[in-house]
């Protein structure tokens, strides 16, 4: 990548010291659906909504939560493609992790991996800067659920609780409020949905937003099914 | 495994039995210079290809491997001749042995050193000690050294190529004076006032070039011969455990020592520290 | 000849109550010519970790350099200690990389892991074998065997287990051509290694 004569890095300073290509960046994630996720004492929830541009397309064929390994997955907010080459290669990292050292990488190692490839991205020469953030789920080397984020830029944060994407300046007030440090798997889901609906233009349903949990009781990460989130938001109302 | 038949079958048993497979005859193994081979057209070839264990690895591919891995040493000098080994037995890595018998007294006079396979030694040497008696019987008087490893020499002479493994020092006092030759399985017999054989015998000629003298004292030439053992114990996988040391003399031979040659380690390096001290 | 048998070895790693001890000749010979009589074969790898590398002398030393760099590598990386299970995982995946051209060493690894003995060995493609009383490794595994066998008792307190693998490893290299010159004990407490070298055979 980017190792001919000719392909010189488009991300350049500015300057003011700035590096504009990285703002813009972050701005396609701004721009994209919200996504959010709790780390609760139990558990991660992650959640994202699934509004499509046209009623043609076909739904069920969208799925914006990906499982990474068996306990750790991935969300989005920004360019879907992108997203796919991070999953790809997180994927990829984690299983020839667990191949190497016999058990799980932990989440932290997969965020760092993740970190650095888009690093790369933003000093390479003839590529651009992804154009999405990601909120991964995960435990850590303790077993404990953890929860992280990881921008464009190559910079990745742990989190309580956070939002990505459009509206997450008041997402993130709105999780503030809600989320306390011994905050509970359930009720993370329920304030996740309640956050997701704040910011919703529209109704929320099992269709148009999706939801991804990580039990540390069972240690797996999992998609809830179409069912299960209309029946945690029928608990709500 | 092949079968192994009589090359001439008796007379009785084959005018009435020829419709039989012949059968190996019994009394035939008592008489070693007619030992039964197997029934090809090429014994030799057969046996060396099958049974061979001349020192090395030629054995290495056969399913019959043979315990060897030694060193030895005799040499003469003004007080008659120093004859010292070490007592290892090996089959392959296993240390099959630590206490084996490698110096055999073939007669009050005469002795015989085992290197290569460890049954051809010491059949054969035990073959030249009665017949050495027989000349004995037969002359009157006592036999040459050289007249006794010429005897060996044709031994393994008549049964070259077919694989026998045997390195071998045969040394006494005659009516010469002493004696010290050198046999083995290729009939090689050389005369001389030095050998060392084994797979350690590297070891042992150099501290033996280093230090001998033809005038050594007996004392001297004693210290020479477990020396050069240990030396070869030490660094040879395939030689250790006791040295078995003997002074042929005008009277006959006589036997020094045997010490565990682990002792002598400790032995030589309190010396060593000393010389620096 | 073996190129695993070309230098000789023979190794031994046991475990005992809340210890776990590893011992080793110290040999290195060129088939049958002693070459040296100090060579090292169990390297520290951490506090709870040891391994034991039996086989060709070269690859002995450059696969203890590897493993110690990777061990640091995962230290620095995940700002945590590596266990021995993970490095035996490592260990055993590093091996298999190495299929079609392997490293001429069968290793054994023994450690303390939450206080508790781990014990594993593998051939020299990292097939691993995971045991709770005694593993060995080398040219005289037959004659290693037979000892460990006959004086293994399950937990062994610290000085007990010393005492068994020096008598073990002393039994079994008397009988070995290729293997003994003196040995190398290691005994892994929570409290610490303890390290003695054992006075052996010269020959």
């Amino acid at each position: 990548m980017g190792d001919s004569a000719y392909s010189f890095s488009l991300t350049t300073f500015s300057r003011t010291g700035k590096l504009l290509q990285i703002e813009y960046a972050l701005n396609a994630v701004s721009n994209g659906r919200t996504s959010l996720g709790i780390a609760a004492k139990d558990g991660v929830v992650i959640a994202t909504d699934k509004k499509v541009s046209s009623t043609l397309i076909d739904v069920d064929a969208v799925q914006k939560i990906q499982s990474i390994s068996p306990s750790s997955g991935f969300v989005y907010s920004g360019l879907g493609p992108d997203y796919r080459v991070l999953t790809r290669s997180a994927r990829k990292n984690a299983s020839a992790y667990e191949r190497t050292y016999g058990e799980r990488q932990p989440i932290s190692q997969t965020v760092k991996q993740t970190a650095s490839l888009m690093q790369e991205y933003t000093q390479s020469g003839g590529v651009r800067p992804f154009g999405c953030s990601v909120l991964a789920a995960g435990f850590d080397e303790d077993l404990e659920p953890k929860l992280f984020q990881v921008d464009p830029s190559g910079a990745y944060f742990g989190w309580r609780a956070t939002a990505i994407g459009k509206g997450f300046v008041n997402a993130k007030s709105f999780l503030e409020k809600r989320v306390t440090p011994d905050i509970l798997l359930e009720d993370a889901i329920h304030t996740c949905l309640l956050t997701l609906r704040e910011g919703f233009e529209g109704e929320i349903n099992g269709k148009n937003i999706e939801v991804g949990i990580l039990e540390k009781e069972t240690g797996s990460f999992r998609i809830l099914k179409e069912e299960e989130v209309n029946d945690y938001l029928n608990e709500a109302n | 495994m092949a079968n192994f038949l009589g090359t001439a079958p008796t007379i009785g048993s084959s005018l009435l039995d020829s419709h039989l497979t012949p059968r190996p005859s019994f009394t035939s193994c008592t008489d070693p210079s007619k030992f039964l081979v197997p029934n090809v057209t090429d014994p030799a070839f057969y046996c060396r290809t099958n049974f061979a264990s001349a020192s090395g690895d030629k054995d290495k591919e056969q399913v019959v491997k043979f315990a060897k891995g030694t060193t030895t040493l005799a040499f003469k000098f003004n007080e008659g001749i120093i004859v010292s080994v070490d007592s290892r037995s090996t089959m392959g890595a296993y240390i099959a042995s630590q206490t084996v018998k490698k110096i055999i007294e073939i007669n009050p006079f005469l002795l015989g050193t085992m290197a290569g396979g460890a049954a051809d030694c010491s059949f054969w040497e035990r073959n030249l000690g009665m017949q050495c008696r027989l000349y004995e019987l037969r002359n009157k008087k006592r036999i040459s050294v050289a007249s006794a490893s010429k005897l060996l020499a044709n031994t393994m002479n008549s049964y070259r190529g077919y694989g026998l493994s045997m390195g071998t020092m045969v040394t006494g006092w005659d009516e010469t004076g002493p004696q010290l030759y050198y046999v083995d399985n290729d009939a090689t017999r050389l005369h001389d006032n030095l050998f060392s054989v084994g797979s350690g015998s590297t070891y042992a000629y150099g501290v033996l070039d280093t230090y001998y003298r033809p005038d050594l004292t007996i004392d001297e030439a004693i210290d020479l011969g477990k020396r050069a053992i240990y030396h070869a114990t030490h660094r040879d996988a395939y030689s250790g455990g006791i040295n078995n040391l003997y002074h042929v003399k005008e009277t006959g031979w006589e036997k020094i020592h045997a010490i565990d040659v682990n002792e002598l380690h400790y032995e030589f390096a309190d010396e060593k520290n000393e010389m620096v001290a | 000849m073996s190129i695993l048998a070309y230098n000789g070895a023979a190794m031994i790693a046991m475990a005992g109550d809340g210890c776990v001890g590893i011992a080793s000749d110290t040999r290195l010979g060129v088939q049958a010519q002693t070459v040296a009589t100090t060579f090292q074969k169990v390297h520290k790898i951490s506090d709870t970790i040891f391994v034991g590398l039996a086989g060709l002398g070269s690859d002995v030393q450059t696969l203890s350099q590897t493993l110690k760099f990777r061990k640091n590598l995962y230290e620095l990386r995940e700002e945590r200690e590596m266990k021995p299970k993970v490095f035996s995982a490592l260990l055993s995946t590093l091996l298999y990389e190495k299929r079609f051209g392997p490293y001429f060493c069968e290793p054994i690894v023994a450690g303390l892991q939450e206080g508790k003995p781990f014990l594993s060995g593998m051939d020299l493609i990292g097939a691993p074998v995971f045991t709770d009383d005694f593993v060995v490794s080398g040219t005289c595994t037959a004659n290693l065997f037979g000892t460990c066998e006959s004086l293994f008792k399950p937990n062994f307190q610290p000085d007990e287990l010393f005492e068994t693998l020096s008598q073990c490893l002393l039994a079994s290299v008397d009988r070995d051509a290729l293997s003994g010159w003196g040995g190398v004990v290691h005994i892994i407490t929570e409290d610490g290694v303890r390290t003695r070298e054992l006075k052996g055979r010269q020959d």
